[in-house]
């Protein structure tokens, strides 16, 4: 499944992913957008791997800006946020 | 500090003039990165000279979500990725200006990554407008003018220094574009209809002058306002990329690294 979110005024961020028992799986994460440094990638689309498939925007985004949180570096984040891959998450769900 | 004194605590270096393939150019531009990172060249800037037409797409993207393989390779397109962000751009010879900046991060040290675009870029906004164009910059990372989108630019931070990289259209057939980079929908919901997103207006629309005289006048700017002496790529430079080009750069594994 496969949905998409652009950040007015920033970049477009795709996520496709699988449900499987209720839970996202092969979540992939990608887009236009810029991340230092760029392994922080797998961190973001981890976040996500084995959430529930009905968990809310907050929730996944959440998910996200923790996970980057525990990778005790700085990581930046420029033209999209763990709220837009949330959204468009939740957009390939449904 | 004011902007100018920024530039101006470095002695920077002029690369330019030799062509390479699309491959080599993405691991001349990881080797200068290091290279600068670690003191072991000046900072530096390098104009591009490609020998084959290229879709460069960003580091985090989908290949196939962005580029039309079968339709690339028809026109003898080859697809590489960048190690930095951004989206997907076409490139041909003699009709793309391309430029990357390898800098210390000191060089933006304060700002932010938006804020730093804007400014690695500020030379050639106003080399253009001296040139008669009404460009500006357009954040996160686009060069704009009220015709249409000139270029773009990416960064990456990596081994202790900047790279900071821009492609300009000269003289690309914008009805090319979409035919090898597929436009996702979602992307143009801000921006209205297709033809404003991806309106391009290359320089060649906006101006008479040709490419290199163009290109000149920008080495010309950057040398007036930063200071600029003429250098070269050393052949152990070109050999550790070649190297990257072959074990990296060229290979299926990285292009696809996202598939």
């Amino acid at each position: 499944m496969h949905g998409e979110y652009k950040t007015p005024g920033g970049k477009l961020v795709q996520v496709d992913l699988d449900v499987v028992d209720g839970r996202l799986q092969n979540v992939r994460v990608t887009g236009d957008f810029f991340l230092e440094p760029p392994e922080a990638l797998e961190i973001i689309a981890g976040a996500l791997e084995g959430a529930p498939s009905n968990a809310s925007e907050d929730e996944l985004a959440c998910r996200i800006a923790q996970a980057l949180k525990r990778l005790h570096q700085p990581v930046e984040l420029l033209g999209f946020s763990p709220e837009a891959v949330a959204r468009a998450a939740r957009r390939a769900i449904s | 500090m004011s902007e100018l004194a920024r530039w101006r605590k470095y002695r920077w270096q002029l690369i330019y003039g030799e062509a390479f393939d699309p491959a080599m150019q993405m691991a001349l531009d990881e080797v200068l990165t290091y290279r600068v990172g670690r003191g072991e060249r000046p900072p530096t800037v390098r104009f591009w000279e490609w020998t084959a037409p290229a879709v460069v797409i960003g580091r985090f993207q989908s290949l196939r979500n962005e580029v039309d393989l079968e339709e690339a390779n028809r026109h003898g397109i080859t697809v590489v990725r960048r190690i930095t962000g951004g989206g997907a751009m076409l490139t041909e010879p003699g009709r793309v200006i391309t430029y990357s900046i390898y800098a210390p991060p000191e060089l933006v040290a304060g700002m932010s990554f938006q804020e730093s675009y804007a400014f690695l870029d500020a030379w050639v906004v106003e080399a253009l407008r001296a040139l008669g164009i009404d460009a500006w910059y357009q954040p996160i990372n686009d060069i704009t003018s009220a015709r249409g989108k000139i270029g773009g630019a990416a960064q990456a931070r990596r081994h202790g220094a900047i790279l900071h990289h821009t492609t300009m259209a000269y003289d690309i057939d914008p009805e090319k574009v979409p035919r090898v980079i597929r436009i996702g929908r979602e992307k143009l919901s801000d921006k209205g209809v297709r033809s404003a997103e991806r309106r391009v207006a290359p320089l060649r629309q906006q101006t008479n002058l040709p490419r290199e005289t163009i290109q000149e006048f920008l080495i010309r700017t950057f040398a007036e306002r930063h200071g600029l002496q003429e250098g070269a790529l050393r052949p152990d430079e070109i050999d550790e990329a070649r190297e990257l080009a072959r074990t990296k750069f060229g290979t299926w594994e990285w292009t696809a690294i996202l598939p």
